[in-house]
């Protein structure tokens, strides 16, 4: 039980990027764009932040928070260049994603060596902070699970899927962004200017990517390197399939996946579990993902026009 | 996907477009390439020829996976080359800022790619471009400087914390290594004595890679803690994990703060590492849980104490109750010079150990204190070492007798 | 048709020289030398030091090598692209080809040239089946095969993992037992060509496959039925091609190039088999190469060579001061650039198609 209560909160912890990175391609993918530009744009959000945090430490307690904003603004200057070259130039956007990756992989070191004359951010002392909710924490059972050690994005992921559900599904503003995803002629003929709402999708994909970005490095390490953020992005995007391109979905998804990495460290102490290589826990994700697909095939649950270069002239 | 990939293409429409754009270009590229070559070409200009001739002897060092800001044991290193600039009148370069105090030698760094697969191209690269002497970081380099220093005879070869077959004082490499665990046998002890107030304590070491060199620590810790308190002889009492398989588990805070966290949530009082830079998630850890740990390789307190003004750091570093220190920036010192002074370095294979200094715990203003009620009982088991009465197991299986035989 | 191919190789030529130049602005902005990052790619590739005037041809060696493995992950993203199949698991489909190659190096015993021989067949075979199954779910289901590969490219890493340390087994938990002799393409004579580069007969295997490509794209009708069918689907479709069996047939030969790419790095360049830490970004530099290299074979050799200058010239850069990253930003801002002048062409095209209505050209290839 000691285990359970130690691990829940730690695969809620890692479970908090994986669902705001994820939210941000819900964004994306429902007007329309395809993003695989997660990864990079995590990386670059979550330099920033540690960049920002480690500058702001000795002067601010809050300095996390502001690692925090600064990530999410880096990451949506970062998709804007994403979002120009698949929106404007109509370039495919898997190649101008890849272009994004590889980019933020040799830009975030090299900003590091320019910076900290070292090849990753220099430490930060706190980061984000664990945090004990006061009252809460001693409901029974429930409480030291959610309330007690938690990782402060988990809230805010929480609080993301929430404000995603009701402005993708109950707001006129989603129902439109949804049309563009699904149909955009159609879209067009009803007078909402898919571009526009195609920017607005890459531009909250940004600005949460690079806030999921923030939160993995400063709640998971001490400084952004080049492994930080190790395929998070990707794993991301499985939440987002895993979980039929809807919030509530993609939170269960990311709650799961969490949970496959904290097994990963704690297999040796969970009876059951020991002697599984961590790399069977390391695959899982990836593993359900294409047994999803294989589930899903057929049925039409993501959008259908993701990726289709949008023209005007087409009818 | 239905995006195209290989578009229509028309020629007369795009004609101006791209010559006008490829003219711009080619003007910046022009520009710049010009501008380099322009400070190329004085930099080579003033140091070619006395660079190749008779300018400074040059030193190379190439870091282990994770490089410099690890706060262990490649800064280490970089310190060990920083005091030989110092002490000795040399300077590094390769980067704006880098220490220069003179000209007796000329030292640059690398560091090797994440995966660590361009290792014996960084160290051949450094030999052919004048260094005579070359430092390779970390025990994964061994294979890499075996076959280098054949090719290179010219250039002497300094493995750090590694070993290669058949060396003799002849060889064109000096494999430098640690009694790693004789320190750790001290950090074991002091664990145990800081971790005995409570009867059902327990203590905690992570180690980075699982190989035979990190089990040293391993085993040093454990045979150190069950020597020190009666409780720590029984099973389950030390508890041990890796934070992973491959180099890289020396450059993951992030896993190691989750295994530290796990331990002191089951019971864990002192937790000691030896992980590289992956350490700095056990301190956090520590921070977190208010419970004790043990840095490796440096003095790694004093990297928080020196971030004055933060107090989570202050707290953070007095929650480092000691490190074992691996004095590879000794090390380093010590060879530098003799390379310096003497203009060769002797191969073969030295060892540091407690009664060199070369491993020891770290004692510094913040920690006094706490030390204080250990202190003379570590002295004394560090002297049984020294003498030989204690004989510090080097591999689990050893420590295992060794904690039997205790009973 | 002339000037058809002017704009082919003007298109990656100015990205190109677009993200040198940008390349050389980003180091003059953050205060480095560009002239070194040129020194630098120059010695990488010739093996001449312009500063010391010295000559080693130890960097051509390594410039070869570091080309090999891209220019066959290249040929594969490039032959599903033929398709219109995005095929972005080049790298898990060279994991794949590496652990089959490790297989057969480690469990078969057989004759010198032989060996060689099966270690190479065996890492295409597996690596084709590797790429033929995101093929097969294409063809099936219509999933994408985008989100399929980047799946399976994680899947291939932690597989190879786990077979390196549990099946194959290893001792120092980096790397399997050394191979024999027999399954190696390491050869100490064309080492010692090169002063002690890792130089290895990989390049065979290499530039046939080159040649296989064009071959089968160009003069086959099998060739010419993958490009039907990556030019209009349905068309192809009513013309009576076998498009279901078309993409699966590409995505295992892309897989194919990829998993010889695996066999040539494990056999040639290392002679075991490895742990990974990581995605080693194979597959994402055939993706740059492909691109660069317009999708056909000579312009991904061409293209293969330039980014293996760049891998090549890393460990130079840095010893001048120059961090290496700046490799992977002009690779990026190079594929980028060629991303937007898709884009551009496009418009372009579009510009003209609403002046002239009929327009029987052929789609770009």
């Amino acid at each position: 039980m000691n285990i359970f209560y130690s691990m829940v909160p730690i695969a809620f912890a890692y479970s908090a990027p994986l669902v705001i990175a994820a939210l941000g391609g819900l964004f994306s993918e429902r007007s329309g764009i395809v993003n695989i530009a997660l990864e990079g744009i995590m990386m670059v959000g979550g330099f920033t932040a540690a960049s920002v945090t480690v500058v702001l430490e000795p002067l601010t307690p809050a300095a996390g928070y502001w690692g925090l904003l600064a990530g999410l603004c880096a990451g949506v200057v970062f998709s804007a260049l994403h979002a120009f070259t698949s929106i404007n130039l109509k370039a495919n956007q898997v190649i101008s994603g890849t272009a994004l990756n590889i980019l933020a992989g040799g830009l975030t070191v090299y900003l590091a060596q320019i910076f900290f004359h070292q090849q990753r951010t220099a430490a930060f002392t706190r980061g984000l902070v664990k945090v004990t909710v006061p009252g809460l924490a001693s409901i029974p059972l429930v409480g030291p699970l959610f309330f007690v050690n938690a990782s402060p994005p988990f809230y805010i992921a929480i609080a993301l899927v929430l404000v995603a559900w009701f402005v993708v599904f109950k707001t006129p503003f989603g129902l439109r962004l949804r049309a563009c995803g699904e149909h955009p002629q159609a879209a067009a003929s009803m007078g909402i200017d898919v571009l526009a709402m195609r920017y607005i999708g890459v531009l909250v994909s940004g600005a949460f990517a690079g806030l999921a970005g923030s939160a993995l490095v400063l709640t998971q390490d001490i400084q952004y390197t080049a492994g930080s953020i190790h395929g998070s992005g990707f794993i991301a995007m499985a939440c987002l399939i895993f979980g039929k391109w809807n919030p509530f979905g993609v939170l269960g998804a990311g709650i799961f996946f969490g949970l496959a990495q904290a097994l990963s460290l704690y297999a040796k102490d969970i009876p059951f579990l020991v002697g599984i290589p961590s790399e069977f826990f390391y695959l899982l994700p990836y593993a359900l993902t294409i047994i999803a697909l294989l589930v899903f095939a057929g049925k039409s649950v993501g959008p259908k026009a993701a990726g289709e270069i949008y023209d005007a002239g087409k009818r | 996907m239905k995006t195209r990939l290989t578009p229509r293409r028309t020629v007369q429409g795009m004609r101006p477009a791209f010559w006008v754009m490829a003219a711009i270009l080619v003007l910046i590229f022009a520009g710049c390439a010009a501008r380099g070559q322009e400070q190329a070409g004085a930099r080579a200009g003033e140091t070619q020829e006395a660079a190749a001739r008779s300018g400074p002897p040059k030193i190379g060092l190439v870091f282990d996976v994770g490089g410099r800001g690890d706060g262990a044991f490649n800064d280490s290193a970089y310190a060990g080359l920083v005091e030989a600039a110092r002490e000795l009148g040399g300077r590094i370069v390769g980067e704006p800022g880098a220490p220069d105090y003179g000209s007796r030698f000329e030292a640059r760094c690398l560091s090797s790619k994440l995966e660590g697969r361009d290792r014996a191209q960084l160290l051949s690269v450094l030999a052919e471009d004048g260094c005579r002497l070359v430092y390779a970081v970390g025990f994964l380099f061994a294979d890499s400087v075996a076959r280098v220093a054949r090719e290179h005879p010219n250039t002497h070869f300094v493995l750090i914390d590694g070993s290669i077959p058949d060396l003799s004082s002849a060889s064109n490499v000096t494999a430098v290594s640690f009694a790693e665990h004789e320190g750790s046998f001290l950090a074991g002890a002091l664990a145990g004595y800081a971790a005995s107030g409570n009867p059902r304590a327990k203590v905690g070491f992570i180690g980075g890679m699982d190989t035979p060199l990190i089990r040293r620590f391993q085993s040093g810790f454990a045979a150190g803690a069950a020597y020190a308190a009666l409780a720590f002889r029984e099973p389950g009492r030390i508890l041990v994990q890796y934070v992973g398989k491959d180099g890289s588990a020396f450059a993951d805070p992030k896993t190691a703060k989750a295994i530290a966290e796990l331990m002191y949530s089951t019971g864990a009082e002192v937790v000691y590492h030896a992980a590289g830079g992956s350490g700095a998630g056990l301190f956090e850890a520590a921070r977190e849980a208010g419970k004790l740990a043990i840095g490796v390789d440096s003095d790694q307190a004093l990297a928080y104490f020196a971030k004055a003004g933060d107090p989570h750091a202050r707290e953070t570093g007095s929650r480092i109750v000691s490190s074992m220190l691996k004095r590879v920036d000794r090390a380093v010192f010590l060879t530098a010079k003799e390379f310096v002074e003497r203009g060769a370095v002797e191969g073969g294979y030295r060892v540091y150990s407690l009664a060199d200094g070369g491993v020891a715990l770290a004692r510094n203003e913040h920690n006094e204190r706490s030390l204080a009620p250990y202190v003379a009982r570590l002295d004394e088991l560090s002297a049984k070492i020294v003498r030989g009465e204690i004989k510090v197991p080097e591999t689990p299986e050893a420590a295992a007798a060794f904690i039997a035989g205790l009973k | 048709m002339s000037k058809r191919n002017t704009t082919r190789l003007l298109v990656p030529l100015v990205a190109i020289l677009l993200g040198f130049a940008l390349g050389a602005l980003v180091l003059i902005v953050t205060g480095r030398n560009p002239g070194a990052m040129f020194l630098a790619m120059f010695q990488g590739a010739t093996g001449v030091n312009l500063k010391a005037g010295s000559f080693n041809p130890r960097y051509i060696g390594e410039f070869i090598i570091q080309s090999m493995p891209i220019m066959l992950s290249g040929l594969s993203v490039a032959f599903a692209f033929r398709t219109g199949l995005f095929n972005i698991g080049a790298e898990g489909q060279l994991i794949a080809g590496s652990v089959a190659a490790t297989a057969v190096a480690l469990w078969v015993e057989a004759p010198p040239v032989i060996h060689v021989l099966l270690v190479l067949l065996a890492a295409a075979v597996v690596g084709g089946l590797w790429g033929a199954i995101p093929g097969f779910l294409k063809a099936r289901f219509n999933i994408h095969e985008v989100v399929i590969t980047i799946m399976m490219n994680y899947l291939a890493l932690f597989l190879n993992n786990w077979m390196v340390l549990y099946v194959f087994g290893s001792k120092d938990r980096i790397k399997t037992a050394l191979f024999p002799a027999t399954a190696l393409l390491k050869d100490d004579a064309l080492s010692a060509l090169t002063n002690g580069s890792r130089l290895n007969w990989g390049f065979v295997p290499v530039l046939l496959s080159v040649l296989l490509f064009w071959f089968v794209i160009e003069k086959t009708t099998f060739g010419y039925s993958l490009r039907a069918v990556g030019f209009n689907k349905d068309g192809a479709r009513y013309a009576g091609m076998r498009v279901e069996r078309n993409m699966v047939l590409s995505m295992a030969i892309a897989g194919g190039f990829a998993g010889l790419a695996g066999a040539v790095l494990t056999t040639g360049t290392f002679n075991y088999g490895r742990f990974l830490p990581g995605a080693e970004g194979y597959g994402m530099d055939g993706i740059a190469v492909a691109l660069v290299g317009g999708n056909g074979a000579f312009g991904v050799f061409f293209s293969a060579l330039l980014f293996g200058m760049l891998k090549a010239a890393q460990p130079l850069m840095q010893s001048q001061g120059v961090p290496k990253e700046i490799a992977s930003i002009i690779q990026a801002s190079i594929v980028l650039f060629i991303a937007m002048s898709l884009g551009i062409e496009t418009l372009i095209s579009k510009l003209r198609k609403q002046k002239i209505e009929a327009l029987g050209e052929e789609a770009g290839v």
